[in-house]
């Protein structure tokens, strides 16, 4: 036996827990939601990270699908209940395939029938629009983790890739998190400040994750996530799950992606600008430098980083897939998963810890957020606070 | 099929299995209605008593809105900030009522929809403090169901046509929250000219999923496009006699009399805006519609908590008696009476569930947007 063939024999048992995975906005962008255009069913390679045999090539037990919408679309709110409605269709088109999951139970249960437990994550807090019934509207859709900001800054939480407003988490955001705390939706530190991931962990009572999130100290990118913080996953129960794209994880990318924004700048345009004119003048500076490339190493030595900072018990992966236009070597889709696992063999991962990374400690983390809530509830009604009642 | 049955009957027998078949198929006709009432007492108890057999199924209450900036209150025990409290439902022998997620003017897109949500979010969460009073309810099924436990059923809608946001996977998901009822009015594709390519789709796409559409305040020309296409019964939950009171919501004679063909239900508010100030106007307005449309296509709709200024003697949600008792006193038909308060809406609800589950055999969900139909 190959070490691959090990890697999937125990992804047949273990089953990788992705995530993050923007299949959704894929399938908005390019067909409108026309899922018979992009029939998942079958080999869509041309167009997308993600189709089922693929899912099923990768050993993939569990996605949480992204119903991410644009921080710039006039109408997030109504956006993110037409993502929602895009993964239940999915669900409802292959009910062999993919289990709608709500609970850590209804992971296991997939995961016995042999079906892809399928989750919902929100991307981003301008998806509940400042508002604590909308986000309790979302946890009705069946939404179980929300992102607390994306690229850009909410009112109430600072982003990573963003200048710093409010220094972490508002008065209201500390109270969104403890909503979610109450309701069993899980707190995600992916793409917020580093000021907001410290606030988030000292405000929850429940184990946060990071949905797709790397190492800081392996690559010098503020999507990363700081030592300091992941020093403080054992206490909290959280989950780190490492994410692939180049640009975040590979140093020499970091380094390009600066070069080429500033190119970017200097011809005018905004960095993230993607008119045709823009993209012009960004392809022909990738064809004088050359992108890095990243491959299985690259995240690997993630992973060995963050297995020494904040312990096996709270690793996991989170691909991002169909969120990204690029991807390392050897992780180029949804297939790709079991070289990752056969990349942490040969450095010599124990299958028990590579067990806990695929799918025991993002399993553990949901059911432990349930158990939260369960409390909670108990004793703690909706909050009915609003921005301007707490952030004046 | 018995989930969606208002009364549990045993099957009608027909005959033994040792017989031969019938030469002739056994029609087994509709049951006739058995009185529950004693003709000789006075109307007010008659009606006590048929209200206890049929309650009052109210299409349409403005509760939530009311709720949102009430602080400190409880329905349970009775709250006078309110036109509609637990003690005062079950005086009036409420057995279901509609609850009104409608938005003010000029809401739309992200404000629209986010508000909705948030009114719902609290319609439930009140349903939910309220337990032993009230239960949440989706469907014919289990509005019997909250009956047989002795709770009020609460249905979420009518809700703007606003919330959708110009979407159809918005007015799935609204479904899949518990929104039954949206009111066709207000948007682009819902106007005055009456509804659009996407208009249309949007109904056909209410058919398939169980959204009933309400047409109150609707325009004329909406109002006969959706009584051609649509497949389920259609609502007006707040609509009046116009023959009797020119108010702009309330129908003229000719379109009473289609939404009779169409067996839609025109459910006659108790303001006095729309019916006039005393008990006897609003029976007035039951009678023109139950002779006009027929017994089968009038209900009650008691638009407490609205805002409306009510007739006298109808205040509150504990006054149906009164009113159930004017109209016995006019020489309803026990049976009628029965349909006006609790069967017609029954029966709506299941056309619902009947057109859904029709529709779903037939059509996949619909992708249509408005940018492709109305350009």
């Amino acid at each position: 036996m190959t070490t691959l063939d090990d890697a999937r024999a125990l992804l047949a048992e273990f089953p990788v827990v992705d995530g993050h995975n923007d299949l959704p906005w894929a399938l908005r962008e390019q067909v409108r939601y026309d899922l018979g255009a992009r029939d998942i069913a079958g080999d869509q390679s041309a167009h997308l990270h993600t189709d089922i045999p693929r899912l099923r090539a990768g050993g993939v037990g569990a996605q949480f699908w992204s119903v991410y919408v644009r921080a710039d679309l006039p109408d997030p709110v109504p956006a993110t209940l037409e993502q929602i409605d895009c993964v239940r269709q999915l669900l409802a088109r292959h009910p062999e395939d993919l289990a709608p999951a709500l609970t850590a139970a209804d992971m296991e249960r997939a995961r016995a029938q042999g079906r892809i437990a399928s989750l919902m994550g929100a991307e981003g807090g301008h998806s509940i629009a400042d508002s604590l019934g909308t986000l309790r509207g979302l946890y009705d859709l069946g939404v179980r983790y929300l992102t607390l900001t994306h690229n850009f800054n909410v009112a109430w939480a600072d982003s990573a890739t963003d200048e710093p407003a409010v220094g972490g988490l508002s008065a209201f955001g500390r109270e969104v998190v403890r909503e979610m705390n109450r309701l069993g939706m899980l707190v995600d530190l992916s793409h917020v400040a580093a000021t907001t991931m410290r606030d988030a962990l000292d405000a929850t009572s429940a184990p946060v994750i990071f949905s797709h999130s790397s190492a800081r100290a392996v690559c010098d990118h503020p999507r990363n996530i700081p030592d300091d913080v992941l020093e403080r996953l054992p206490a909290n129960g959280g989950v780190a799950m490492v994410t692939f794209v180049p640009k975040f994880v590979l140093q020499a990318a970091v380094d390009w992606t600066a070069a080429a924004d500033e190119n970017m700048r200097a011809h005018g345009f905004h960095h993230l600008d993607t008119t045709a004119e823009a993209m012009k003048v960004h392809r022909a500076f990738e064809e004088t430098h050359p992108r890095p490339v990243a491959t299985v190493a690259t995240v690997a030595d993630h992973l060995d980083h963050m297995r020494e900072v904040a312990g096996v018990d709270h690793l996991g992966i989170g691909g991002d897939y169909d969120g990204t236009a690029f991807t390392p070597d050897g992780l180029g889709d949804v297939s790709g998963y079991p070289n990752l696992i056969a990349e942490l063999l040969d450095r010599g991962w124990s299958r028990t810890d590579l067990a806990k990374v695929t799918w025991r400690n993002a399993v553990r983390v949901l059911g432990a957020a349930e158990d939260v809530a369960r409390d909670l509830r108990a004793t703690r009604a909706p909050s009915n606070a609003t921005l301007e009642s707490l952030d004046g | 099929m018995a989930d969606l049955q208002d009364d549990l009957r045993p099957a009608t027998e027909v005959g033994r299995a040792d017989e031969p078949y019938p030469e002739e198929a056994v029609i087994v006709g509709p049951e006739a209605y058995e009185p529950v009432s004693d003709p000789d007492d006075t109307p007010l108890t008659r009606a006590r008593a048929v209200l206890a057999a049929h309650p009052v199924a109210d299409g349409c209450s403005g509760l939530p809105w009311v709720l949102r900036r009430l602080p400190w209150y409880d329905l349970e025990l009775g709250e006078s900030a309110v036109e509609a409290d637990v003690p005062r439902l079950r005086g009036g022998q409420v057995g279901a009522v509609f609850w009104s997620l409608r938005l003010p003017e000029g809401y739309e897109g992200d404000r629209a929809v986010g508000t909705t949500l948030e009114q719902l979010d609290l319609a439930k969460a009140v349903v939910a403090a309220h337990d032993q009073g009230l239960r949440p309810a989706r469907s014919a099924g289990e509005v019997a169901d909250a009956r047989n436990c002795g709770r009020v059923a609460v249905l979420f809608g009518p809700a703007g046509a606003a919330a959708l946001g110009d979407s159809l996977s918005v007015l799935r998901s609204l479904h899949t929250l518990g929104v039954r009822v949206l009111t066709l009015t207000g948007t682009s594709w819902a106007g005055a000219a009456g509804l659009t390519r996407f208009g249309d789709e949007v109904v056909r796409e209410m058919n398939r999923v169980g959204m009933l559409a309400d047409l109150s305040h609707a325009s004329a020309p909406t109002i006969q496009r959706v009584l051609t296409i649509s497949k389920a019964p259609v609502l007006f939950t707040r609509s009046a006699a116009h023959a009797l009171r020119p108010h702009p919501a309330n129908l003229p004679d000719e379109l009473l009399t289609e939404v009779g063909e169409a067996k839609g239900l025109c459910m006659v508010p108790l303001t006095a805006e729309q019916t006039g100030p005393a008990v006897r106007d609003v029976a007035d307005h039951l009678d023109h519609v139950r002779d006009v449309a027929g017994a089968e296509c009038v209900g009650l709709s008691g638009t407490f908590d609205t805002g409306s200024a009510h007739p006298q003697e109808l205040s509150d949600t504990s006054c149906y008696p009164r009113l159930v008792a004017e109209l016995l006193r006019r020489g309803w038909e026990e049976a009628d009476v029965a349909l006006l308060t609790w069967g017609n809406v029954q029966r709506v609800l299941r056309g619902a569930d009947f057109a859904a589950h029709t529709a779903q055999q037939r059509r996949p969900p619909s992708t249509a947007t408005i940018a492709a139909l109305d350009g």
